[in-house]
């Protein structure tokens, strides 16, 4: 590449990757500002007076048990979202992964009808926006009685990332070569334990980015927690950092500083997981 | 030691029968090869062997049990890939002795077992890599040793060589065969590469279209041809099919006689059947020697083929000494040696035999 090529395709990289780590950055700094400096003029880009007032509110504020009933400021019910954003990520994810891989197996392996429209019907149920579902999920769910509670919001999720999931694994076992299987076979393994010993090992990539994608698509969510819930108590953190806004008051600090701590879990797993997730997608991508 | 007994066995893919009611018997400690073109049903013979294909009719017997219900884990078979099937995330050692991890073998036993056969096969010191991390002739010796450990009943393999490069085939063709010799467990062996049918086996089972053509060691397959498919199939260069007629006791190559031993009640039109090495050159006119033009010379090393033109579209080839020169279009006459000409009933495609 020439030296003037290569010039430009950076500075457009850096520009690009200044837009989009902008915001956090700003998030981060705003968290860590005094009040009165939040809204000097003109701003400063970083804390003059670093402060972690908003960090230990919401970690160490005191939680809605033991302050129950009404008057309890929004921060204290931080912990209680984030355990609950926590419980639906990763049950969404358990139950999601679990059926897209069998599903996926046996899409690949067996022989039945219609095996070979199912992946493409999924795909095409993804690229429906998942709010022309919301509504009619969730008169399902007052209809089962299952609105606001965190199962409801478990069942939401799946229906939204299992389609990609099942896919991306139906793409990721279209690439692991029979053969080995038969290998495992003759050499006296059980169809369970090729599955266990065999398959799964070889499809962790592939399983790890798909976790990764539905979690970060139910921790992300807003739209079925809005809609599903209603108690202080079982709002995902997204719509619970909402509350930090009243209509008359933003407490620009706490929703910051809730931003910075609901992006560490993610950020974290993703910087464990990057390798995995290339090679997940990659062999989903080229092979699918 | 274990037979292999085939009886009967069909096998069709829908309205595809690929198999058809398919007789074989392989002798204990035979190395047996499967040798056919592609789609001959050479490898779904082998996985129905193994127990991966399930039979549509027919059993299949190790000894005197019958296997063809049993599932693969229970045959007690080895199966080499064409692939070679290695476990990705398995190391070698695991590869071999996975077969014997699953069936509980104590971890002592397995272990000594692995060093064992990683010591015969000269891959002691690979044990601990990834499949990735070998050559393509060390995988194929970790599917081998995977096939060994266990000491099965009957090893299958699949178009092992056919991932190597020339000289390392030519090389595994030997080791194989070495093994087989040292181990003396029966074997059955798919290939469509018939210098390796011919160089490895104890039997060589030709197979066309589903069907056995010929069964037979590897001298009985080349020198004495069941059928036109056969005579076609095995031989480098193939054999020369050319047409031939009978009248009053004799038979002739456009026009020419040829001195031959006649079978009984044999057709008026025949197919004589001759290997490019057996046709000497001859100047025409020569007794014996039917006349034509020369079509093509083609140099393959130590000798020449010359492809002589006897009548419109009809060619016989002759493999001579490469010294031997010839010139497109030369006119020149090829002899047949009488004593290696084989006769064909062309409705049947069958031998005929004195």
């Amino acid at each position: 590449m020439k030296p003037w090529v290569a010039a430009i395709l950076y500075a457009v990289l850096g520009a690009i990757t200044f837009v989009v780590c902008f915001p956090l950055l700003w998030a981060i700094s705003t968290s860590l500002k005094p009040k009165d400096e939040i809204f000097r003029w003109p701003p400063t880009i970083w804390p003059e007076n670093i402060t972690f007032d908003a960090y230990r509110e919401l970690l160490f504020g005191g939680s809605v048990a033991s302050a129950p009933g009404a008057g309890v400021p929004p921060s204290a019910y931080f912990l209680t979202w984030f355990g609950n954003s926590i419980i639906v990520s990763i049950g969404s994810t358990v139950i999601s992964i679990t059926v897209a891989t069998l599903a996926a197996y046996s899409l690949t392996r067996f022989r039945f009808w219609g095996q070979r429209a199912v992946p493409y019907i999924a795909i095409l149920g993804y690229m429906v926006p998942s709010v022309i579902f919301v509504f009619p999920m969730f008169l399902t769910m007052v209809s089962l009685e299952l609105t606001d509670t965190l199962f409801s919001l478990i069942l939401g999720y799946v229906c939204i990332t299992l389609p990609f999931c099942l896919w991306l694994m139906w793409a990721f076992f279209r690439g692991v070569p029979i053969e080995i299987e038969e290998a495992a076979m003759v050499d006296g393994a059980t169809r369970l334990q090729v599955f266990r010993q065999i398959v799964l090992p070889v499809a962790l990539p592939g399983i790890i980015a798909a976790s990764i994608f539905s979690l970060i698509v139910s921790w992300n969510d807003y739209l079925f927690g809005r809609v599903f819930m209603n108690s202080m108590e079982n709002l995902p953190l997204t719509v619970g950092v909402m509350h930090f806004f009243d209509g008359t008051h933003v407490d620009w600090a706490l929703m910051m500083a809730s931003s910075v701590l609901m992006t560490l879990p993610m950020a974290i797993l993703f910087g464990f997981m990057q390798r995995h997730l290339v090679a997940g997608f990659g062999a989903g991508a080229v092979k699918g | 030691m274990t037979d292999l007994i085939v009886q009967g066995l069909s096998k069709s893919f829908g309205s595809n029968q690929v198999l058809k009611a398919l007789d074989l018997t392989v002798p204990s400690r035979q190395f047996v090869t499967l040798l056919g073109p592609s789609g001959c049903g050479k490898t779904t013979l082998l996985r129905m062997i193994a127990g991966l294909e399930k039979a549509t009719a027919g059993e299949i017997r190790f000894g005197d049990r019958r296997v063809d219900m049993l599932p693969p884990g229970e045959r007690n078979i080895a199966m080499v890939f064409q692939s070679y099937a290695l476990y990705p995330t398995m190391d070698v050692a695991r590869n071999i002795g996975y077969g014997l991890e699953v069936r509980g073998t104590p971890k002592p036993e397995r272990t000594e077992k692995i060093g064992a056969v990683a010591k015969v096969l000269e891959i002691a010191h690979l044990l601990l890599r990834k499949p990735k991390q070998l050559s393509g002739g060390q995988r194929q010796r970790v599917a081998l040793g995977r096939a060994m450990a266990r000491r099965p009943d009957i090893f299958l393999m699949d178009e092992p060589l056919s991932n190597l490069d020339a000289k390392l085939r030519a090389t595994m063709r030997g080791e194989l065969r070495r093994f087989h010799l040292d181990l003396g467990t029966t074997t059955v062996y798919v290939t469509h590469d018939q210098l390796e049918a011919m160089t490895m086996s104890d039997l060589v089972v030709v197979m066309n279209e589903g069907v056995v053509q010929q069964i037979g060691t590897p001298e009985e397959v080349y020198g004495k041809p069941a059928n036109l498919f056969v005579a076609g199939f095995i031989g480098t260069p193939p054999m020369n099919l050319i047409p031939a007629q009978i009248s009053n006791g004799m038979l002739a190559v456009a026009g020419t006689p040829i001195p031959v031993p006649l079978p009984p009640r044999a057709p008026p039109d025949v197919v004589l059947g001759v290997r490019p090495q057996d046709v000497a050159m001859a100047a025409p006119g020569d007794a014996g020697a039917i006349p034509g033009k020369v079509w093509m010379v083609e140099l393959i090393g130590s000798e020449r083929l010359i492809e002589v033109e006897i009548a419109p579209k009809i060619r016989v080839t002759a493999e001579v000494r490469a010294s031997h020169r010839a010139s497109i279009d030369d006119a020149v006459a090829v002899r047949p040696d009488p004593a290696h000409i084989h006769l064909f009933d062309p409705a049947t495609g069958q031998a005929l035999t004195g």
